[in-house]
């Protein structure tokens, strides 16, 4: 019974059900149960990857949906942490701004892929602007009430001892906002992938949305199953990043010291 | 380092229609203990908290070393029921807020003065409510000063635990000689710690006595005296009311 504990503590454990899955896939295939039209074997995906890396192709691709994530992240992610922070700041501003954030956030952004597509054509900025839209929502609500959450005693406490401006924003408004800051931020990476694939897929000539597009037009199953493992690879990556940035910034936390 | 003066004229406080505090007149001469004690909602408290500055009079004038104030005082310090740190700081570094300096001897020294040696690097989520009580003392201790506000800030510890508070509370009060204002709805607390004690009932001071004893005091027959006194006080106006109300049903 120890000895289960001890071995389910280990962090390679996590692992244990993808590699059973994938080398599930890969005999299914040689013994030819799957046919590689369905869904070929990830030795075939790894050769595909292969032919890609050799023509230098993939590599760009995974660079440009990378950056314009990230960009679109950046930018997104910008206009909604201010808008968040002015209107948890400000009556006033909650006043004048809050209504018309919230009737925008209830159109769904992909909707807007026609008009995005006559705006911007299928260049970068239409990207950017997917991404920066999908991304401003989630983190503008969690900024939001991560401010009107923090412990009005604590506020109360900061008045008596004198702190004000900026050394209270510093000191108290930002740290006591940044678990649900986090919260929005982890979210948002989702939206942030989503939002880049479906514009990519759509209305592209570059990135890894657009190589699966086309290898669907040319019937490579691999290259169209490689993409979508792509994804899958670097959502994970960027949950992990944000991961790594709770760990660090609520060590105080005892829920996030807990899981250590 | 002395304490200051605080004088409290005609003070009013009205909640929109609910009168908390009917002129209230007292003044505490420097160094002084009082005690507040009163039954919940009686308005003690609002009157600490109009002190401190954290809410506005509706009417009259509090004076802090003889000047009306206008927000916080820079000189005065308060406690809270809870510790009230901020959980993402140190122990140390919550101490340190405040006083305006990277400097930490002046920390150190406080959380020393508490007899918290051993934490200054831990979080406070680490901590017990007593230690974490310790910790609130050291930090409004670090900056000296002048005035200090309790509002029952041992209500929520165990017994024991309280008693020790209320001896090192007492210690550093007559080693820094700040003028003190303590709120509590524990009558002996009140006695045990307290120059003078005032009684507030419905937003009136209906009872104002010195307790004469010394330092550091048991609880003897003089002391069972004063408390029984404050207790005869707080509960026969209770038991008139009560009365009342049969005799008009």
């Amino acid at each position: 019974m120890q000895s289960i504990k001890t071995l389910i503590n280990k962090s390679f454990v996590v692992w244990v059900v993808p590699v059973i899955f994938l080398v599930g896939w890969q005999l299914s295939g040689s013994f030819g149960f799957l046919s590689a039209e369905t869904l070929p074997t990830p030795w075939q995906v790894v050769k595909g990857a292969e032919r890609l890396i050799v023509d230098g192709s993939l590599i760009h691709y995974i660079w440009i949906s990378t950056k314009r994530a990230f960009i679109g992240f950046f930018i997104g992610g910008l206009i909604g942490f201010l808008l968040g922070f002015m209107n948890g700041l400000s009556r006033i501003s909650e006043k004048l701004l809050d209504t018309s954030i919230q009737m925008v956030r209830t159109i769904p952004h992909l909707a807007l892929i026609p008009l995005v597509i006559l705006w911007f054509g299928i260049g970068e900025e239409s990207k950017l602007f997917l991404v920066a839209l999908g991304v401003a929502f989630p983190i503008y609500l969690n900024t939001f009430n991560g401010i009107r959450n923090i412990d009005p005693g604590l506020l109360e406490m900061g008045k008596v001892y004198g702190l004000k401006g900026k050394v209270l924003f510093w000191q108290v408004i930002l740290p006591g906002a940044l678990p649900s800051i986090l919260v929005g931020v982890r979210y948002a990476l989702g939206v942030m992938w989503m939002s880049l694939i479906v514009a990519e897929t759509i209305a592209s000539d570059s990135g890894i949305g657009y190589m699966a597009t086309s290898a669907r037009e040319f019937m490579q199953m691999d290259i169209v199953i490689l993409s979508i493992l792509l994804y899958a690879f670097l959502g994970k990556l960027s949950d992990f990043l944000a991961g790594l940035l709770e760990k660090r910034w609520l060590k105080w936390h005892p829920n996030f010291s807990r899981s250590k | 380092m002395k304490g200051i003066p605080v004088q409290i004229d005609q003070v009013k406080k009205s909640f929109q229609s609910l009168e908390v505090l009917k002129r209230i007149d007292l003044s505490l001469r420097s160094g002084e203990f009082l005690a507040v004690v009163g039954r919940s909602g009686c308005g003690k408290s609002t009157l600490l908290r109009l002190i401190a500055g954290l809410e506005q009079m509706s009417a009259g004038e509090i004076y802090i070393n003889q000047e009306p104030i206008t927000g916080t005082h820079p000189d005065l310090r308060m406690m809270f029921q809870d510790a009230r740190l901020l959980p993402w700081k140190t122990v140390i570094k919550n101490v340190q807020i405040g006083l305006r300096t990277k400097e930490t001897t002046i920390a150190e020294k406080a959380l020393e003065m508490v007899g918290l040696t051993d934490k200054f690097d831990q979080w406070p989520s680490s901590l017990s409510g007593g230690q974490r009580q310790r910790v609130a003392l050291a930090r409004a201790l670090a900056g000296q000063p002048k005035l200090l506000l309790l509002d029952e800030p041992l209500g929520a510890l165990d017994a024991l635990t309280r008693i020790e508070m209320q001896q090192l509370i007492e210690d550093l009060w007559s080693k820094q000689q700040f003028t003190a204002i303590l709120v509590t709805h524990d009558v002996s607390e009140a006695v045990m710690l307290a120059d003078r004690v005032i009684v507030i009932e419905a937003g009136k001071i209906t009872f104002d006595q010195k307790i004469e004893l010394a330092r550091p005091r048991e609880r003897n027959n003089d002391f069972v005296y004063y408390e029984q006194m404050i207790l005869d006080q707080l509960i026969k106006k209770s038991r008139r009311t009560h009365y009342e109300i049969e005799f008009t049903v």
